[in-house]
């Protein structure tokens, strides 16, 4: 029987083809595969956090007014994520006033608009509810973070005036130079909500997300903990209580502390005046930040045994 | 020993505290509640930083008194563990007149949480006035102020009340320094020893024996009363129980038993005094009434009950007994019947409990341990629970609560050639101090409290 060469040689070859992809391929086939699961973080900052609502909203109600949501979202969105965090504030940065007065001073080479050189594969379709903030490098951004915040498309909502800020002086601070080498992407906030909630939240009166971070929280319990003084922990029970602190601009008190609730044993009274003690001794308390004044103005402190 | 006391007014405010307070004032209508809460759970078990200047001497042959007096408190305060009183080296402002407020930045400065001011006066009458202020440095307000009038010699007393003023204002308990302890004083080598009963102030001051040291005394216990102490001493026959007047320095026999009579202890109301009697190879719980010396028997068992001591309120006794083979603590109603066992040792099976004496707080009963070879002092609840080891050794016997119940007193035997001291501990297991004795010591009871 005559056996075709051309043949034999192609079988060869393609068995030797074949073979080689199936050790080459092999190894592959072992590896598993990871799929991006999708992850959402709540850290506890989200949670302390305060939104903006108005004052006859209901305290359930924990999420912004929000009537509609944008059909669409952009594809790929350049700008970043929309960031949870505080951004950056510096004492270098110009005070918040309405854009239009800023642009003629210093004009930057982007104004707010839908398609930029930058942006080749910006989404065309409309975005309604946030528009983008505008394009710019890091630092430059940095530095504009305070300036980008303008009223969201709900400030009507919020029917609140931008805080009135004390005029600033140049001066030498190491947080705006923490700010200058910030290396993070460039994020824009969040300042409507993103889900559709019709009812009005109850809010901070002026809610332009100025939460009290935990840090400025654990600083202060930190300190507090520190200087609350106790004798003996026979009686946990007894070290139940809460004091009301008034706090000014400064940070110290600007009334005496008030003990609004504790036990009525001398073992009590005495764990009492140990923790008015420590609020008189701990201020000024330097780690609250200017900006959440109108959380730490005035303060229950509850003060309880170890947990 | 009288000790006259008034209360010293606070100064009047000054216009700071008066703006402060009402600012206070018209802020609270309109503010119902905080929207900021802040949590603090636990602080710092740390003794209250306290300076303790001086005190001003209201003529010049008063300077030595007052600085006394200051010591006195300050070491009080100190051997507490509950305050840290400042090296007076670090005063910035030096009192001079307790009539006007002190500058409180000056003891900001220097970390004092708690400032005490003082003067002494001899008066016309020959009497020493005392006057103190206790001030809260970080609100600039008197906490306390007290004036006392006393004799001259009794300065000491009167430092110990002041001790006790502050200790309560500061931490809310009961203060302990105006009381005294009863205590076996051991002389001589440990084959030829003499042991007499003393008694000195609780800081080891004013030592006085009651015994010439003829006689073997043991176990002395104070009278709620504090004029009178019974123990029980080794006469010429058996081991009898005595009862014994501080000031009279008379001495009975209580009852007139067949056989030893020991491990005597007061009831509450002072009344009566529970003891053992030795019957046969047993012994038994009894009560005597001291008017009538009637006697009521407690318990009967083929076993050694012994060291009765009643709960606070008199309704309940706490005692030891080896009914159950070993050693243990029982619990049992103060007219008798059917007793509980409260000590179970959980690290050591062969664990034996003793010495069982109820806090006059109620609250918790101490014991010696012995087990695994060492002697520990102790305490649980009444219904056996929360069992706390607070010291362990060779040797450490013979627990005594103060009169506020926070701190315990035993003795400890280092072994070896040397002999028993005194030691005080908290009943959280800190601050172990020794007791200041002329010689060696055992077997210490604390007084009620004097005043």
């Amino acid at each position: 029987m005559k056996v075709d060469k051309t043949l034999v040689a192609s079988i060869a070859l393609h068995v030797l083809v074949i073979g080689w992809g199936l050790v080459s391929f092999s190894s592959r086939a072992f590896e598993s595969v990871t799929e991006s699961i999708p992850v959402e973080f709540v850290t506890d900052d989200q949670l302390s956090k305060l939104a903006a609502g108005i004052k006859t909203g209901k305290k359930e109600n924990a999420k912004p007014l929000v009537e509609k949501v944008a059909e669409a979202r952009p594809v790929d969105d350049a700008v970043g994520k929309i960031s949870q965090k505080q951004p950056i504030v510096t004492d270098a940065a110009p005070d918040p006033v309405p854009k239009l007065e800023e642009k003629p001073v210093e004009k930057k080479p982007d104004p707010p608009k839908p398609v930029t050189e930058n942006k080749p594969k910006e989404a065309p379709k409309p975005i309604e509810k946030k528009p983008d903030p505008p394009k710019v490098d890091p630092i430059a951004e940095a530095l504009k973070k305070e300036e980008s915040k303008k009223p969201a498309p709900k400030a009507e909502a919020k029917a609140t005036q931008p805080p009135p800020v004390k005029k600033r002086e140049y001066k030498y601070d190491s947080e705006s130079i923490a700010a200058l080498v910030d290396k993070r992407d460039p994020t824009r906030q969040a300042y409507a909500g993103e889900t559709l909630n019709s009812t009005p939240a109850l809010g901070a009166a002026k809610g332009t997300a100025a939460t009290l971070s935990q840090s400025e929280l654990g600083a202060m319990r930190a300190r507090l903990k520190r200087l609350w003084n106790l004798q003996g922990d026979e009686t946990p029970e007894e070290q139940t209580l809460t004091v009301r602190i008034w706090l000014g601009q400064d940070r110290r008190l600007s009334a005496s502390p008030q003990v609004v609730a504790s036990g009525n044993t001398p073992r009590a009274k005495a764990a009492a005046e140990s923790a008015v003690r420590a609020v008189l001794q701990g201020q000024p308390y330097t780690m609250l930040r200017d900006e959440t004044y109108q959380q730490w103005k005035y303060m229950d402190i509850d003060f309880g045994p170890e947990m | 020993m009288s000790v006259t006391s008034f209360l010293l007014p606070p100064l009047p405010l000054t216009r700071r505290h008066v703006v402060i307070g009402g600012a206070a004032a018209m802020l609270l209508p309109s503010l119902a509640g905080a929207q900021t809460h802040l949590g603090v759970s636990g602080g710092e078990v740390a003794p209250i930083p306290i300076a303790i200047p001086d005190f001003v001497a209201g003529s010049p042959a008063d300077a030595e008194v007052g600085v006394g007096v200051a010591q006195v408190i300050t070491n009080n305060l100190k051997r507490s563990g509950l305050f840290a009183p400042i090296d007076p080296a670090a005063f910035i402002e030096k009192i001079t007149n307790i009539d006007a407020a002190p500058q409180f930045q000056n003891w900001k400065t220097i970390n004092a949480q708690a400032l005490v001011t003082g003067r002494m006066t001899r008066q016309s009458d020959g009497r020493l006035k005392a006057e103190f202020r206790l001030w809260d440095v970080a609100s600039a307000q008197q906490l306390t102020g007290q004036q006392y009038f006393t004799s001259p010699e009794y300065w000491r007393r009167i430092a110990h009340i002041i001790s006790d003023q502050i200790y309560e204002r500061l931490t809310g308990e009961k203060g302990y320094f105006d009381s005294r302890v009863v205590f076996v004083d051991e002389t001589g080598s440990k084959e030829r020893r003499i042991k007499r009963l003393a008694m000195m102030d609780q800081d080891g001051a004013n030592v006085r024996y009651l015994t010439r040291g003829a006689d073997l005394v043991l176990t002395p216990r104070f009278s709620p009363s504090t004029q009178e102490i019974t123990y029980m001493e080794f006469g010429q026959g058996d081991p009898r129980v005595y009862l014994f007047n501080i000031e009279t320095g008379q001495r009975e026999i209580v009852g007139n038993f067949p056989g030893m009579s020991f491990s005597p202890r007061f009831s509450p109301d002072g009344q009566r005094v529970i003891m053992s009697l030795q019957q046969g190879g047993n012994s038994n719980l009894f009560v005597m009434d001291l008017r009538s010396k009637s006697t009521t028997r407690l318990t009967d068992t083929p076993a050694i009950d012994t060291s009765p001591s009643y709960s606070p309120d008199g309704s309940r006794i706490c005692f030891e007994s080896d009914r159950g083979g070993k050693p243990q603590i029982y619990v049992m109603a103060a007219t008798g019947g059917a007793a509980q066992r409260i000590s179970f040792s959980k690290d050591d099976t062969n664990g034996t409990y003793s010495t069982p004496v109820w806090s006059p707080r109620g609250d918790y009963i101490a014991f010696t341990k012995q087990g695994g070879g060492q002697f520990s002092i102790g305490i649980m609840k009444p219904d056996g629970s929360g069992e706390r080891i607070l010291t362990s050794g060779f040797h450490n016997e013979g627990p005594t609560f103060a009169p506020n119940g926070r701190v315990i007193m035993f003795f400890r035997d280092p072994g070896g050639n040397g002999g028993p001291s005194l030691f005080t501990v908290d009943i959280s297991g800190r601050n172990e101090q020794k007791v200041p004795t002329p010689g060696f010591a055992s077997d210490p009871a604390w007084s009620p409290l004097l005043s």
